[in-house]
């Protein structure tokens, strides 16, 4: 799964450090996602989604091996 | 999201505190040559008491450390928890299969006393370098 959270944080201009306090999660599990070494639960990525105002399957994408 | 169980934030360095507690008063007795009377048979003997003061607050300790919350505990961290919790306990019946597979008697015993604390030890360093490689990775970024 591959998401576009780096470059909607660009856009709002918000660091990774801002979207984790939105959300109520660590800095590091913003980071680990960003870099697709972690996958959110859907409650999460819902989260990550209202943040930015976007429905989930633009921001969360699935990739073909998944 | 739902609340977890486990203890406040705080708690793990309570937890610290108990578990380097043991240490002075294990020195102390040795220092003072402390001999508990091995034939007393109340249930709160001064040998029982000693081994309540040291080993069953170290184990308190441990569990304290090992079950409180992080500053911030996101499902990530819980994920990791659970991780370290499932090789903590793997390692530990392997090591303990093992062991007892070749000892016996009084041996076998001290075996024992020994896991009433290893499994929480390996658990609590499994996860602190887990969230240490996390916490690096954050850093490289």
């Amino acid at each position: 799964m591959k998401n576009s959270i780096r470059i909607e944080r660009a856009i709002k201009n918000i660091t990774q450090a801002d979207l984790a306090e939105l959300i109520g999660v660590s800095r590091q599990t913003i980071n680990t996602i960003e870099s697709n070494r972690y996958v959110p639960s859907t409650v999460l990525a819902l989260k990550i989604a209202r943040v930015f105002g976007k429905p989930v399957e633009e921001i969360f994408d699935l990739e073909d091996t998944d | 999201m739902k609340e977890r169980f486990l203890f406040p934030y705080w708690f793990k360095y309570l937890g610290i505190v108990l578990f380097l507690a043991h240490l002075p008063i294990y020195i102390i007795k040795k220092m003072m040559h402390v001999q508990f009377d091995n034939n007393d048979p109340s249930l709160f003997s001064g040998q029982h008491l000693f081994y309540m003061a040291t080993a069953l607050t170290m184990v308190i300790g441990l569990l304290m450390i090992a079950f409180s919350k992080e500053k911030i505990e996101d499902e990530q961290i819980s994920q990791l928890r659970l991780e370290s919790l499932k090789w903590a306990i793997c390692f530990n019946y392997l090591l303990l299969i093992i062991s007892l597979t070749f000892t016996k008697g009084y041996d076998a015993i001290d075996i024992l006393r020994v896991n009433l604390w290893l499994p929480l030890m390996v658990f609590i360093l499994l996860f602190r370098w887990k969230m240490y490689a996390l916490t690096r990775l954050l850093k490289n970024n």
